[in-house]
């Protein structure tokens, strides 16, 4: 039927200003990803810092680094660590997801949001917790004395620390093993269990090795972040000495008394020519994994698996790996932030007290890490998710070259540590001067909180944007809407709510962060992360136990309304 | 003897009652399916002798078993009720290859591995799978998986086993071909089987008895002939077959004829329980039944012809009775508009009370 009005075609702008916007977000990701990491990559191969004159082109750094046995012996650690840390945490991680996700266990949804704190607690908190939780003389070693006369473990080894580290990064296992079970149809399941097999069975000869594309992916993922560890190798490792890659990158600078920037280049160059191939191959698996998951299709109706028999030993694996990885190191720290000191014949009545959180807030350098900290988290969240949501429209439904390169590109700081892209960063802000002045402010802070999180920011963003339907842009599109104003006024509005849900997760992830703000933190800039390094550095174990305790309180906030409002806590 | 027995089952989900005081027994070498529409509680049903869904009353024994008891609180776990199941989605591993899937259910019974190779091979041709062992569930067609998921139901033996719509993600070409197949070979291995399916003319070819389920409660249960020609109440009468069905009042019950009478209309036929004088009354034929005629008669309605359609094998013509919509099939396609006489026999009228 025809209009009885005249209609104008849609206006269409210029091509240039329509190719604008996303030009401009290229560039500035490209730069805010690329010029620290190139950075690095020209200072590891001078012979001195790059802003000394005496500076020239040479491979001594790295033939120094290569020459010491400290580096080896810390290369030696790291996979050791990141070999053991995967061997605990893919299994129990793998059984507890199954259990979770599709047997009929008791009061599993109460436990699910538990399973999931080690994710969001720092490892630097996590890493106290459980010296003065397990500790020679931590409460639990303390207790376990009175009761059996002896503490039969030792966290500062290296396979304590295997151990610490595969229990806490069972979520990330959980995460990936739980979403690809739960696109498992139950009918496989019955099928196993109509053939005669018990629950055990039904898990380990069908649901476990139909999702081990999953699990292979998460088995990458947790041995590159081992290769990662900073927080708890730093606290962990130091009464006995061990030193991981990072932590060995960290200790160069009091090693030599010199500023050793071309040496810490070096090694940050050997840690990320372990960690990219990684992160590719993590990029390859989890295509994989996604294309074996559609495959399986009619995934119908959802039937829970029941235990039975198997519901004991369920239950016992889960809380006993609730105690490990979540009670102890959480009641550790919070206990020892309300006593004077702890240690055998002590009584928590009577050492009991406030002035650690008095000290904390007498102090205006941590009240405000304090405020820093929120702030970061609230408004610089906020502005990084913008960042994100613009890289996004630049990529969404657009398959060309650009795009790709930006898939790329997204990647490249998913294998730089945030210790090194800290240390990158301040680099950048020392070596443009032009940018000297923001060096000391927040806003740097924040540039390298908000690179270093793009992978992961770029996920939640990006699962949003899928969820909106092809059919309803197109709609738009055939009404005469040019992509930016489907950008704006379809597609931005139908993402709204995935928009707020990451802002929460990218707030809970800037308020535990701490390694990228360790070499970036001065007077003025501090956050509470990066401050609690520095602290236990200087041994101040009351206050840096008080500041976790809010740490862990405000990232709690985070969780609480995450919770409230039905945010998915992973994708 | 009675393979499975089920007797006064019920069932819930959450607050919503699913089955209802379900009663059935399956003998040895029988097929019994379970028909109904959806939401019926067929599949529950199924489902719940399988023991994937939890009754809260009722018992059900496979042989002298028992296997459910919601006054002694017994419940047998699927694994152990050694009953074979086909998936209406088949179910097959998809990590495993075709014999691995057929295995399976061998080696948890622990077989020796010789015996199972031996074992699987045979079902597998008898299966006409023979070839197949090697593949992977992905690489075989629709038929073929539907019959691995059969091989895999029936290797070990099981005294009953269980179809959930087994023929439904076949195509319709494909899906005649496999009922006449399926009920040959269930009779030719002497099985007792429970099928659940929602396609009438799957039922009535493949089954010994028919049991049609409505809102979680046997409707009416016989064999295929007398569901179709001697349905009880209303819903089996109009869930079986297509038909005619004419709303009115019933003017006069005697001799167990029924008159029911419409807007200028008045019609006979076999009385069904609750049509009595004075009530609402429907009257339902099956459309194969009504006939074209050319003069006006008893038991038969003047009606105005909307359309004819060419239906491949003959002609449906679609007429109209006031408010009423009436079919019959013919040869030869009638001028629309036309006022013509629709006969319904006497003997394949029925008039029911109408549902209120």
């Amino acid at each position: 039927m025809p209009a009885d009005f005249a209609v104008a075609a849609p206006v269409a702008r210029s091509a240039f200003a329509a190719r604008l916007p996303r030009g401009l977000t290229i560039l500035v990701t490209a730069l805010a990803v690329l010029s620290p990491l190139s950075l690095i990559f020209y200072q590891s191969f001078l012979t001195a810092p790059f802003f000394d004159a005496r500076k020239t082109a040479g491979l001594d750094a790295y033939r120094f680094v290569f020459a010491d046995p400290d580096f080896w012996s810390a290369f030696v650690n790291s996979t050791v660590l990141a070999v053991g840390m995967t061997a605990i945490a893919v299994p129990l991680g793998a059984v507890l997801a199954f259990v979770m996700e599709r047997t009929d266990l008791p009061g599993k949804r109460f436990v699910e949001p538990i399973i999931l704190v080690p994710s969001f607690v720092s490892p630097m908190v996590l890493a106290f917790g459980y010296v003065v939780a397990a500790g020679p003389v931590g409460f639990y070693s303390v207790w376990a004395q009175d009761l059996f006369g002896a503490s039969p473990w030792g966290i500062y080894s290296i396979a304590g620390m295997a151990v610490i580290a595969g229990l806490t990064h069972v979520p990330h296992v959980y995460i990936y093993a739980s979403s690809a079970l739960k696109s498992l149809g139950s009918d496989v399941e019955e099928a196993a269990r109509i053939a005669g097999a018990s629950p055990f069975r039904v898990a380990t000869t069908i649901s476990l090795p139909l999702i081990a594309p999953a699990l292979l992916f998460a088995s990458v993922l947790v041995f590159f972040l081992g290769f990662e560890l900073f927080g708890l190798p730093l606290v962990l490792g130091d009464p006995e000495g061990h030193l991981v890659l990072s932590t060995y990158l960290y200790k160069l600078t009091n090693k030599l008394g010199t500023p050793s920037y071309h040496l810490m280049a070096a090694v940050a160059i050997c840690i990320v020519a372990v960690t990219f191939p990684l992160v590719l191959l993590q990029r390859r698996l989890l295509q994989n994994a996604r294309r074996y998951a559609t495959i399986k299709g009619k995934a119908g109706r959802m039937k829970e698996l029941p235990l039975g028999r198997w519901k004991w030993v369920a239950l016992l694996i889960l809380y006993a790996w609730v105690f490990l990885a979540v009670i102890v190191p959480v009641s550790g720290i919070t206990l020892r932030a309300f006593v004077t000191n702890w240690g055998i014949g002590v009584s928590l009545i009577d050492a009991f007290t406030l002035d650690n959180f008095r000290a904390v807030f007498d102090e205006p350098t941590h009240t405000r890490a304090i405020f820093n900290t929120i702030l970061i988290g609230t408004v610089g969240g906020a502005i990084a998710v913008a960042c994100y949501t613009a890289i996004g429209f630049a990529t969404h439904r657009r398959y060309d070259g650009w795009s790709r390169f930006i898939d790329y590109l997204v990647l490249v700081p998913r294998a730089v540590p945030g210790l090194l892209a800290g240390l990158a960063f301040l680099w950048v802000f020392l070596f443009f001067p032009p940018l000297q002045p923001l060096r000391a402010t927040l806003f740097s802070m924040w540039l390298a909180y908000t690179v270093v999180w793009l992978a992961y920011g770029m996920r939640l963003i990006s699962t949003s944007l899928f969820q909106v339907s092809t059919e309803l842009e197109e709609a738009a599109r055939t009404i005469g809407a040019s992509r930016a104003r489907i950008s704006r006024e379809i597609t931005l509005p139908l993402i709204r709510h995935g928009l707020l849900g990451s802002w929460l997760l990218v707030f809970m992830i800037f308020e535990r962060e701490y390694s990228t703000g360790v070499y970036l933190l001065a007077p003025g800039n501090e956050v509470i992360g990066a401050q609690l390094v520095s602290l236990w550095q200087g041994g101040a174990i009351d206050v840096v136990a008080a500041l976790s305790v809010i740490n862990i309180l405000l990232v709690g906030v985070g969780l609480a309304i995450a919770l409230r409002f039905g945010v998915r806590l992973r994708d | 003897m009675a393979e499975l027995t089920v007797d006064d089952l019920h069932l819930r989900y959450g607050e919503t009652p699913i089955l209802n005081g379900v009663a059935l027994t399956l003998e040895r070498g029988q097929v019994v399916s379970l028909l109904g529409p959806s939401g019926s509680g067929k599949t529950t049903l199924l489902r719940a002798v399988a023991g994937l869904e939890s009754p809260f009353q009722g018992t059900i024994r496979i042989g002298d078993t028992v296997m459910f008891d919601g006054a002694r609180a017994i419940d047998i776990p699927a694994e152990r009720r050694n009953l074979g199941l086909v998936f209406q989605s088949y179910a097959l591993w998809p990590h495993k290859t075709i014999f691995d899937n057929v295995a399976y259910g061998l080696r948890l019974r622990r077989m020796p591995g010789a015996d199972i190779k031996i074992a699987v091979t045979r079902v597998l041709e008898q299966l006409s799978l023979g070839q197949l062992g090697a593949r992977f569930p992905h690489q075989l067609s629709g038929g073929q998986q539907q019959r691995v998921a059969l091989a895999r139901a029936l290797v070990y033996n099981p005294p009953v086993i269980l179809l959930d719509e087994p023929l439904s993600n076949l195509d319709a070409k494909l899906r005649e071909e496999a009922r006449a197949w399926l009920r040959e070979l269930i009779v030719r291995l002497q099985l007792s089987a429970l099928c659940v399916t929602h396609d009438q003319g799957e039922a009535m070819a493949m089954s010994d008895r028919i049991l049609l389920l409505n809102n979680g409660r046997i409707e009416q249960q016989g064999t295929p002939q007398q569901m179709y020609s001697d349905p009880q109440t209303l819903f089996v009468a109009d869930f079986m077959g297509s038909n005619n069905q004419l709303k009115g009042s019933v003017a006069d019950v005697h001799d167990g004829v029924a008159t029911l009478a419409g807007d200028g209309w008045q019609l006979a036929g076999v009385a069904r329980a609750g049509a009595a004088s004075g009530v609402p009354g429907v009257a339902m034929v099956r459309v194969e039944r009504a006939r074209v005629a050319d003069a006006a008669g008893p038991n038969r309605l003047a009606a105005k012809l909307v359309t004819s359609m060419y239906i491949g094998d003959r002609f449906e013509h679609l007429f109209e009775l006031g408010q009423a919509r009436l079919r019959a099939y013919g040869d030869t396609p009638l001028a629309t508009g036309s006022t013509h006489f629709v006969e319904l026999p006497r003997d394949a009228v029925w008039i029911f009370r109408a549902n209120a």
